[in-house]
């Protein structure tokens, strides 16, 4: 420990080697065994702490909002700070909220997985299960994981009532495998199987997919990270996957429209928000997020605030360091994904979402009607339906109606009890704010950065959190004089 | 069914005519009911398990006692229309006051058309007893040759004359007046269908007027919503002023249709008190409308109509009495004998004498023989008229059943199908618009279209009772019409003594 540390990052050191084994239990719990598996001349992702975190970097500080420059400087906004795991260990697993990881068995020396392609009943909120297509019953499907130098195989089976085929998308493989219909294949028919195999010399964030145009549309992706051997420097200690998508599904309407040019439905891994799990992290580890954007024509301007992210890689490849760019807010194309990578330094409850306004919410409507209107409820018309409420002519007296533009507070989606239970009884959104569900809705989630007390309380316990409570501490309690300085 | 009670026609008296026959055509058509219920094609179960309809009991049927006075009613029955309350019922109110039923009976103590058809019958009854009667004796006195020898002449007495009808011709006389009698007691049960029929179809009418008002005026509730949703979002960019405009012309447009539907309801009140005859009050109708009824097929119901209708009924009866004429005119050149006789007293001779006389009028010149001409023209004539009343009532029952058909149609499809699926997309964007995903607009369409197929559904509910009454009751209109002489336009008829 260096000198002048505080209690709390002897804790956050010691809770560091938690946070890797939690991750990677996290990762084991969702049923999967972890995929990187590392050589053996490479210590294992859940290796103990090697190293002790520094508190300052060039002025950088892991702890509280520093500028740490010049811009120049290697630990500029936080650029080469490693995360507080050690360096030369393999990569922590990835974690991919909401969506499984999609297992493998070595066969003659090759990873051996199996796709299925699927329809997929997916719960985009609760209560709401739309109808997409995905592999594994899994919309999208499941994470594949693997380390460079693999040969990896896939066994793809079709259970889909029409041809498909499957791309690796970015992969540098022959092309016979290139899962193109037509040009590299013959599709895969209805209840046929299909083999690919290849080698994997790539390192970095990849995807698969249908490569049938609207089946892309109506879901058929998933993620595929490639490991390099060992963690990239400087390291970090959460490694996560989104995947973002866009669908059109109209009111009364649980199938998606893959023609449609207007999207109303917005997933980030199968889930709208405030239904997307929030990314928790300790206060002071080192993040990656694999973002990518797998929306039909739609791009998403990627914003998370109280943090300046680094982008350190594209879909395909790592940046050198020396092309990295900081920003705020970065735009996703539709088929790209982007690596953000930054240090929690900010605790509290982030908003991390696409700042397309129309992506800010789902199936947004018009402000009109009952909804808007005093002493008028749409209970009214639907316990009327024979002879319904006369509307009130003098709507006018509402004096917002004085002003043009009134009103363009956009009121959100009626969550009835069921579904406000499956999304606050979550561990992940414990101890947030009562109503915070009110500012999270489609391509929206929340980065939560907790000091380790919290993280275990809200993370490592079973113990109900009463809404308000962590982020009250955060704020206005004992943690909030020391890292808000 | 339920069946009413109807009081139709009284039979006025004739004297001497018992043992007049009844043709056997007029008494073929009497043996039969005049209603037979028309075999229904197959039904819901409801309607299948509905109670037959009564047979309708025909005056001619009750074999009256023309030598009786006419004062026991004969007694019709009517079928109680297609969704009509039951008999019960019209004594106790509905929650509307008045039933179908209880307006039915007013209307056959109000109705002076029936009152006029009664007499037509008691008119042409009268006909056929005067026909019957013995021409009056003559009674005289008589002097002839005064002064002859000087004396008061040579007959000085009284004498009566008489005139002998042959041939009996005032048997058949009456027989021909008595088959008019028939033709105008079938004319009057048309008359009563014409009434009741109008009466009923007038009911439907008001009362799916009384229906459309209610769903009009959700329509204007509909169109002032539009008009706040526009004007709430021109406030926010997402309407502009000319659609602002355009839904105030919706929403005075849909007001006028309202008041159209509410100037339709109060005429078709009163045009229902004309009918009946008395002034009813506003608020009169059960909603019966939508009752199940057995459906109809075209073959019994063609069948039903030219076997049975009143029109068919009394063309027949006409031809029967223009037989009778043809068979009462070739017996006219028959001379009838004059027989005179009386006595008196010769002056001349001193003695009493007797005067005897007796004449005919041999048919040297005159035998009749242009009457008979017209006799057998006019028999002619109403064979052709009969077949076309067949026809008519054919053409006219083939546009009725159709317009039936139709209806039908519509209402058993909007009552399984539209307007459940109507009602249940309208629900579900109610739905939708309260968990924040449906446009308010759109709940706005569903609404109005719940209410457009709701009126559809009333129009076509309307005309599938019109058409029914009207195939039920032998397509007859013309409930303040008056009824039709029995007496064929150009015919012979009557004289003083009418033969």
């Amino acid at each position: 420990m260096q000198p002048g540390n505080t209690r709390r990052e002897f804790l956050l050191l010691g809770g560091a080697a938690v946070a890797g084994a939690a991750g990677t239990t996290f990762a084991a719990s969702d049923t999967q065994p972890p995929a990187n598996v590392p050589p053996a001349n490479v210590p294992p992702a859940d290796a103990p702490v090697v190293r002790e975190a520094p508190a300052e970097f060039g002025g950088f500080s892991r702890w509280k909002p520093t500028f740490g420059g010049p811009p120049t400087a290697d630990h500029y906004l936080g650029k080469l700070v490693p995360g507080l795991r050690g360096l030369g260990l393999a990569p922590v697993p990835v974690e991919i909220p909401d969506l499984p990881k999609l297992p493998f068995k070595m066969v003659g020396g090759v990873k051996e997985f199996e796709l299925r392609c699927t329809p997929v009943k997916r719960e985009f909120l609760p209560g709401y299960p739309m109808d997409v297509w995905g592999f594994n019953d899994s919309m999208p499907g499941p994470l594949v994981e693997a380390n460079q130098g693999d040969r990896v195989r896939f066994i793809v089976h079709n259970e889909l009532p029409e041809p498909t085929s499957m791309h690796w998308h970015g992969l540098e493989l022959p092309v016979s495998e290139d899962g193109v219909p037509g040009l590299t294949q013959n599709p895969i028919m209805p209840g046929k199987s299909y083999v690919y195999e290849f080698d994997l010399h790539q390192a970095g964030t990849f995807f698969y997919h249908s490569h049938m145009a609207m089946q892309e549309a109506f879901g058929m992706v998933g993620g595929f990270v490639i490991h390099p051997k060992v963690a990239f420097d400087p390291p970090v200690d959460r490694d996560f996957f989104l995947i973002f998508q866009n669908f059109h599904i109209a009111p009364n309407q649980t199938i998606s429209d893959s023609m449609a040019m207007d999207w109303n439905w917005h997933t980030i891994n199968g889930r709208s928000g405030p239904f997307t799990t929030p990314l928790v992290v300790r206060h002071g580890e080192r993040v990656r997020v694999r973002l990518m954007n797998f929306s039909p024509m739609q791009h998403h301007p990627i914003h998370l605030h109280g943090h300046t992210f680094w982008i350190t890689g594209h879909e395909g490849a790592r940046i050198p360091p020396s092309a990295w760019v900081p920003r705020n807010n970065t735009l996703v194309g539709v088929a790209q994904a982007t690596d953000f990578e930054f240090v929690a330094f900010n605790p509290g409850d982030w908003i991390f979402h696409c700042h397309m306004v129309h992506h800010m919410m789902n199936h947004m409507v018009q402000q009109v009607g009952p909804r808007i209107r005093d002493d008028s409820d749409v209970s009214d018309y639907q316990n009327q339906l024979a002879t319904r409420p006369r509307v009130r002519a003098d709507f006018t007296t509402d004096s917002g109606f004085r002003t043009p533009g009134y009103p363009q507070n956009m009121q959100h989606m009626h969550m009835g009890e069921e579904m406000m239970m499956k999304i606050m009884h979550r561990r992940e959104v414990q101890g947030m704010r009562k109503m915070w569900h009110m500012g999270v809705h489609g391509l929206m989630t929340v980065l939560r950065v907790l000091p380790p007390e919290l993280y275990d309380l809200v993370m490592n316990s079973d113990e109900m959190v009463m809404p308000g409570t962590v982020f009250d501490r955060i704020v206005k309690g004992d943690y909030a004089k020391d890292y808000q300085q | 069914m339920r069946t009413r009670v109807f009081v139709l026609l009284a039979l006025a008296p004739l004297g001497g005519c018992r043992n007049v026959p009844h043709t056997a055509t007029c008494h073929s058509h009497a043996a039969a009911s005049i209603r037979q219920p028309i075999p229904a094609a197959p039904a819901p179960a409801v309607a299948q398990t509905a109670a037959p309809r009564a047979q309708v009991v025909p005056a001619s049927h009750a074999q009256p006692d023309l030598t009786e006075p006419a004062t026991g009613p004969l007694v019709e029955r009517l079928p109680a229309p297609a969704g009509a309350p039951a008999e019960s019922a019209a004594s106790g109110a509905t929650c509307a006051g008045m039933t179908l039923a209880s307006i039915e009976d007013m209307a056959t103590t109000y109705n002076p058309t029936l009152t006029q058809a009664r007499t037509q019958v008691d008119g042409t009854l009268g006909k056929a007893l005067q026909a019957g009667l013995w021409p009056n004796p003559v009674l005289g006195y008589q002097a002839e040759k005064i002064g002859s020898q000087g004396t008061a002449g040579e007959f000085q007495g009284g004498f009566i004359r008489q005139e002998i009808i042959t041939a009996q011709k005032r048997r058949v006389s009456r027989e021909k007046y008595l088959a008019r009698a028939k033709a105008a007691e079938f004319g009057a049960l048309a008359q009563q269908y014409r009434v009741v029929n109008d009466i009923r179809r007038q009911y439907w009418r008001a009362a799916g007027a009384t229906r459309l008002v209610t769903i009009h005026e959700q329509m204007v509730k509909n169109a002032e919503d539009r008009l706040v949703t526009v004007e709430e979002m021109f406030n926010v960019g997402q309407s502009n002023t000319v659609q602002v405009r355009q839904a105030r012309v919706t929403l005075q447009r849909t007001k006028l249709d309202l008041l159209a539907k509410i100037n339709d309801r109060d005429q078709a009140r009163r045009e229902l008190s004309a009918l009946v005859g008395v002034e009813l009050p506003e608020e009169l109708y059960g909603d019966e409308l939508d009752e199940s009824v057995p459906p109809l097929t075209w073959d019994a119901s063609l069948a039903y109509t030219l076997g049975e209708s009143p029109e068919v009924r009394e063309a027949t009866a006409k031809l029967e009495s223009d037989r009778i004429t043809v068979e009462r005119e070739l017996r006219q050149p028959i001379p009838n004998v004059f027989v005179q006789a009386g006595p008196g007293y010769d002056f001349t001779d001193n003695r009493t004498v007797v005067n005897a006389q007796v004449t005919v009028q041999p048919p040297i010149w005159d035998r009749n023989q242009g009457t008979i001409q017209q006799a057998h023209a006019d028999l002619s004539r109403q064979r052709a008229e009969l077949c076309r009343i067949e026809l008519r009532l054919k053409r006219d029952l083939s546009m009725h059943f159709k317009q039936y058909l139709t209806a039908q149609q519509h209402v058993e499809s909007y009552r399984g199908e539209v307007l459940p699926e109507a009602e249940q997309a309208y629900k579900a964007r109610l739905k939708s618009y309260k968990q924040q995903r449906e446009t308010w607009p759109m709940v706005l369409d569903a609404q109005s279209e719940l209410y457009q197929r709701q009126a559809e559904y009333v129009h076509n509910l309307v005309t599938w009772r019109d058409s029914q009454t009207l195939i039920e009751g032998f397509l007859l209109t013309g409930g303040l019409d008056a009824p039709q002489n029995p007496t064929p336009p150009g015919h012979i008829d009557a004289t003083p003594q009418p033969r």
